[in-house]
C-alpha cells in the first residue's frame, strides 16, 4: 500500500534525501503549521531545504483512527511541567507532533485577528504593538483563506468584514444552539464556518462528510492540516521532510552566524545537519526550550536571547467551556466541533472593566471529552458521572475564546529533569492577572446567559485554556523582542523564528491561520532576500511585496467572494 | 471483576444484570463495524476482545484496592458481569508502558508515583477511620471515604495530601476511569453516541435526529442506588478544579 495523505493523495516519491553532510539552504525546525507552509514555499523557489521533525510522517489510512482514545500519538506527549497560579493543560490540549503538527489537531476554526489586535497598546495601553499592522497581513490571510481553503459565511460582519472561498457547512445541532442563543439576546453571530474545511471536494481531496473527529486527526481528509495541503507540494518541488529528528540544539559558529543542527534520529544517534540558514518553527514551548538549550558561549542565556525575552511573554487564550442540557436531543458529535461562532464582544468596551475582549465558539467534545469536563464542571463521579452520561445527547458545549494578555512572568524555562533523549525538558509557568481574570468572569457569564438563551435548563462550565502562541515574540526593539517583523532573530542573522511563538498578543481568534499568513509572509521575504540571507549581516527591512505564483494546485483563485 | 456487593434500590425497576444500560435499547456501534474502515476496526475490536489481563505494573495488593476504588468510581453493578468494562488494566497498561500524557504539574509526583502514594493513602484513611481495609469496607464507608477526597477535603487526615494536592489526584484518578469506560464501545452504546462513522458520515445533523442505523432515545426512569454518595448534588458548586490533566483541546 502507498504511503497515503488523505484518502485520495500518495506521498510523493521519490522524496529528495540531502545527506547531513551536504549543506542545505534552509532547515526547518517542525514539520507543523508554519513548517509546512515554509517548506513548500522555499522549494518552489528553488532553495534546497529541509525540515526536521520529531514526529512520525503520518500515514493517514494507516495510522489514523475514528476513535478517541486511539489518537493519543498524535500529541506531543513528553515530558513537560506546569505550573503557576493557573497551570496549563499541556500534551492533547494543543501540542502536536508528527508531520502537519497541531495542525493535524486543530479544529480548524479560522478566523481572522482584527485590524485592532495589531495596536493593542497604542489603544489600550495594555500588551504590546506588533511591528507589522493588520493591512500588512491581510493579503496573506486571503492566500492562505485559499490555499487551506477555508469554508464559511459569504459575509462575515466582525473586525475587517470579508467573505470566504467556500460555501459554508450545513447547520449542526450545537451551530442551531448558538445561533438561537444569540439571536435571543440580539447578538450577531454565523454559522458554518469560517473553518479550514471542506465543504465541497477540492483537487485530491474530499469533502467533510460530518462525523465529528476533527480533533482526531481527520482523515477524510476534508480538514486542512499542513500534511495534506502543503507538505506534497513540498516533497514534489524537492523539499525533504525528514521524521524521527528530534533537534537537540542549534550550532553556532565563531563568527556568529549558526551553520546546522544537531538532531537525534529514532535510534537515539545524534547527527549533525549542515545548513546555511536555520529556521525554528517548533511552537511556543520547544522554540524556547531549543533556543534555551543551545546556550554556548557568549550566548550563555540561549540563542538570539540578548534581550532576555526567550521563553517569555507566553500566553494561552482563555478557552473555558459552558455546556447546557436540553430537553430534546442534540446528538453533539455530529458535525464539525468548530462551527458556528460569534465576535461581538471581541473588542474593548470601555462600559467593562477590562481591555480586550473574547469570542463565543461551538465546541464538539466527544464522549471521553465530554465526560473530563462534566468531571470538572459538575464535580460528576460514580453513578452521577453515569448518569449524565447517559443524557450525553441532550448537550450542547460552548468554547469561550478570551484574550489573555502578553505578561513576562508567563514563561517556559528549562527544567532539572531530561527527556528520553536526554534533553532539558521545558517548565511552563502561567499565572493570571487582574485584567484577565476580570475577562474571563464577564466572558463565562456571558457565555452561560448565550446557552440558557437558548433553552437550556442546567447549565454548567469548565475552566480551562485553549491554544499556545508568544515566548519569542516579533518586535522592532531589539531589547525587548526576539526577532523583528520578518521572523530574523536580532541577535543572530541567519537564525529564524516562524510559528506561534512569534506573536505579540494573541486576540481572541484561534491561532492557526495566522501562522500559516505569517509564515507565507516570511517566506516571501527570505526569497526576495536571495543569496543575502547566506552572506550578509546586513538586515532589510523592506517589504518583500506578495508572491502569488507560489501557491499548492488548485488553490490559484482570483480573490475571496463576499457580499460587499 | 466488579464487586456486586451495592445496596440496590433502584425505584424505576430492577436495573440489574443488564446486557445494555441506557436509554437506547438494542442499539449497537459495534453491529456497524463492517462500515468502518480498517484501522479503527481492528483498534476497536481489538479493545473489546482483549482485555489485558495481566497486571503488569500494580502489585496484587495495589491491584486489589484500586479495583474496589475504580468500582465505586465507575460503577458498574448495573452492568451484567459478562457486560463489564474493564478499566483497571487500561490505567496498569498505561503506567507500565509509562504513557504519558505530555505534561506533569510541578507540585505532583510522577503519574506512576502518584498512583501509588495515592492508593496507600485511601487505604491508610479507611484503617485509621474504621479499623478495616478500604476493600473490606461496606460500600457506603467506601464511600464516604472517597466523598471526602472529591470534596478535597480527605476524612481522616493523611500525610500524602501535604505531599500531593488531593484535587489533582482526583483528576488524574477521574480522567483515566473515564478515558477507559467512555472509550468502549458498549458505553458508546450506552449513551447513544454514533461512534466511528468513517468513511459513511453522518447525513441528519440537526434536531438530534437519528442516522437509518442509530436508534432514537427510549426514556425510562433511572435511578442511582437510594443511599449512594455518588449521585449528582445539583445545587451544590462543584469544587474548582480548574484545568486538569490531558483533556484534548476541544477548539
Amino acid at each position: 500500500m502507498p504511503h497515503r495523505l488523505g484518502p485520495m493523495q500518495t506521498l510523493p516519491s521519490p522524496m529528495q534525501r540531502f545527506a547531513d553532510s551536504d549543506p542545505v539552504d534552509y532547515c526547518i525546525v517542525g514539520a507543523g503549521s508554519a513548517g509546512g507552509v515554509l517548506a513548500q514555499r522555499l522549494a518552489r523557489a528553488g532553495f534546497r531545504v529541509v525540515a526536521l521533525e520529531a514526529g512520525p510522517f503520518w500515514d493517514t489510512e494507516k495510522d489514523w483512527v475514528s476513535d478517541e482514545k486511539g489518537s493519543h500519538e498524535l500529541y506531543w506527549n513528553d515530558l513537560r511541567i506546569t505550573g503557576g497560579t493557573h497551570p496549563l493543560a499541556l500534551g492533547s490540549n494543543n501540542s502536536g507532533k508528527g508531520v502537519g503538527g497541531g495542525s493535524v489537531h486543530w479544529a480548524a476554526f479560522t478566523p481572522r485577528l482584527h485590524p485592532s489586535d495589531f495596536r493593542v497598546y497604542t489603544q489600550d495601553g495594555v500588551g504590546a504593538d506588533w511591528p507589522i499592522s493588520y493591512w500588512d497581513l491581510k493579503p496573506y490571510y486571503e492566500l492562505l483563506e485559499r490555499e487551506l481553503p477555508v469554508a464559511g459565511p459569504a459575509w462575515f460582519p466582525w473586525g475587517d468584514p470579508h467573505g470566504h472561498p467556500y460555501g459554508p457547512h450545513p447547520l449542526g445541532g450545537v451551530g442551531d444552539v448558538l445561533v438561537r442563543g444569540c439571536t435571543k439576546l440580539g447578538l450577531r453571530s454565523v454559522a458554518g464556518g469560517p473553518v479550514g474545511i471542506l465543504s465541497a471536494s477540492h483537487g485530491d481531496r474530499p469533502h467533510c462528510i460530518y462525523r465529528g473527529f476533527c480533533l482526531q486527526g481527520c482523515k477524510v481528509g476534508a480538514k486542512a492540516s499542513t500534511l495534506i495541503t502543503h507538505v506534497p507540494d513540498a516533497i514534489r518541488h524537492g523539499a525533504e521532510i525528514r521524521a524521527h529528528a528530534m533537534v537537540a540544539r542549534i550550532n553556532l559558529r565563531n563568527d556568529g552566524r549558526v551553520d546546522g543542527v544537531v538532531y537525534i534520529d529514532r535510534e537515539g544517534k545524534e547527527h549533525f545537519q549542515r545548513a546555511r540558514a536555520v529556521i525554528v518553527s517548533a511552537y511556543s514551548i520547544e522554540t524556547p526550550r531549543l533556543l534555551l538549550n543551545s546556550a554556548c558561549t557568549g550566548h550563555r542565556h540561549g540563542l538570539a536571547n540578548s534581550s532576555g525575552t526567550v521563553g517569555k511573554y507566553l500566553m494561552a487564550q482563555a478557552g473555558n467551556v459552558v455546556a447546557g442540557r436540553f430537553d430534546q436531543l442534540i446528538r453533539l458529535y455530529k458535525a464539525p466541533p468548530a462551527h458556528a461562532l460569534t465576535e461581538e464582544f471581541y473588542e474593548t468596551d470601555k462600559s467593562r472593566d477590562f481591555a480586550r475582549g473574547f469570542a463565543v465558539q461551538t465546541v464538539g467534545p466527544l464522549p471521553v471529552a465530554f465526560a473530563k469536563q462534566m468531571v470538572a464542571a459538575m464535580g460528576a463521579w460514580g453513578w452521577g458521572l453515569r448518569r449524565v452520561m447517559m443524557d450525553y445527547n441532550h448537550w450542547a458545549a460552548f468554547g469561550v475564546l478570551g484574550e489573555i494578555l502578553p505578561w513576562q512572568d508567563n514563561c517556559v524555562e528549562l527544567a532539572e529533569e531530561k527527556d528520553q533523549y536526554g534533553l532539558q525538558v521545558a517548565k511552563v509557568t502561567f499565572n493570571l492577572h487582574d485584567n484577565d481574570k476580570k475577562l474571563i468572569e464577564f466572558a463565562k457569564n456571558k457565555v452561560m446567559e448565550i446557552m440558557s438563551a437558548a433553552g437550556a435548563k442546567h447549565v454548567v462550565q469548565e475552566a480551562r485554556f485553549a491554544h499556545l502562541v508568544g515566548a519569542a515574540r516579533m518586535g522592532n526593539d531589539p531589547s525587548t523582542s526576539v526577532v523583528d517583523k520578518f521572523g530574523r532573530t536580532h541577535d543572530i542573522p541567519n537564525l529564524f523564528v516562524c510559528d506561534g511563538s512569534i506573536l505579540p498578543t494573541q486576540g481572541s481568534a484561534n491561532p492557526g491561520l495566522t501562522i500559516q499568513a505569517l509564515a507565507a509572509r516570511t517566506a516571501d521575504y527570505l526569497i526576495k532576500q536571495g543569496e543575502n540571507i547566506f552572506f550578509s549581516n546586513r538586515r532589510d527591512l523592506s517589504e518583500p511585496g506578495i508572491r502569488y505564483d507560489l501557491s499548492p494546485p488548485y488553490t490559484h483563485f482570483r480573490g475571496n467572494p463576499r457580499i460587499a | 471483576m466488579s464487586r456486586k456487593s451495592f445496596p440496590y434500590k433502584p425505584s424505576g425497576g430492577d436495573l440489574r444484570d443488564l446486557e445494555q444500560p441506557g436509554y437506547y435499547a438494542g442499539y449497537s456501534t459495534l453491529a456497524q463495524k463492517k462500515h468502518w474502515e480498517a484501522a479503527t476496526r481492528e483498534l476497536v475490536t481489538h479493545r473489546v476482545d482483549k482485555t489485558p489481563s495481566t497486571i503488569r505494573f500494580f502489585s496484587q495488593e495495589e491491584a486489589d484496592v484500586l479495583t474496589a476504588i475504580i468500582d465505586r468510581l465507575m460503577p458498574q453493578d448495573d452492568r451484567a458481569s459478562m457486560r463489564t468494562i474493564s478499566v483497571l488494566p487500561v490505567i496498569d497498561e498505561r503506567l507500565f508502558t509509562n504513557s504519558l500524557n505530555g505534561f506533569r504539574y510541578e507540585d505532583m509526583p510522577s503519574d506512576r508515583e502518584a498512583y501509588r502514594l495515592g492508593i496507600n493513602a485511601i487505604n491508610e484513611m479507611a484503617l485509621s477511620r474504621f479499623d478495616q481495609s478500604f476493600i473490606g469496607l461496606p460500600v457506603h464507608r467506601q464511600e464516604l471515604i472517597l466523598k471526602s477526597l472529591h470534596d478535597g477535603k480527605p476524612d481522616p487526615e493523611h500525610p500524602t495530601w501535604q505531599r500531593m494536592p488531593v484535587h489533582r489526584f482526583w483528576a488524574l484518578l477521574m480522567e483515566d476511569c473515564v478515558t477507559a469506560y467512555y472509550s468502549h464501545p458498549w458505553a458508546w452504546d450506552e449513551i447513544g453516541f454514533g461512534g466511528p462513522a468513517y468513511p459513511r458520515g453522518y447525513m441528519r445533523l440537526e434536531h438530534g435526529l437519528p442516522e437509518p442505523w442509530e436508534k432514537d432515545e427510549q426514556r425510562y426512569e433511572w435511578n442511582a442506588p437510594a443511599d449512594s454518595l455518588s449521585e449528582l448534588d445539583e445545587e451544590g458548586a462543584p469544587p474548582e478544579h480548574s484545568s486538569l490533566h490531558g483533556h484534548g483541546g476541544t477548539h
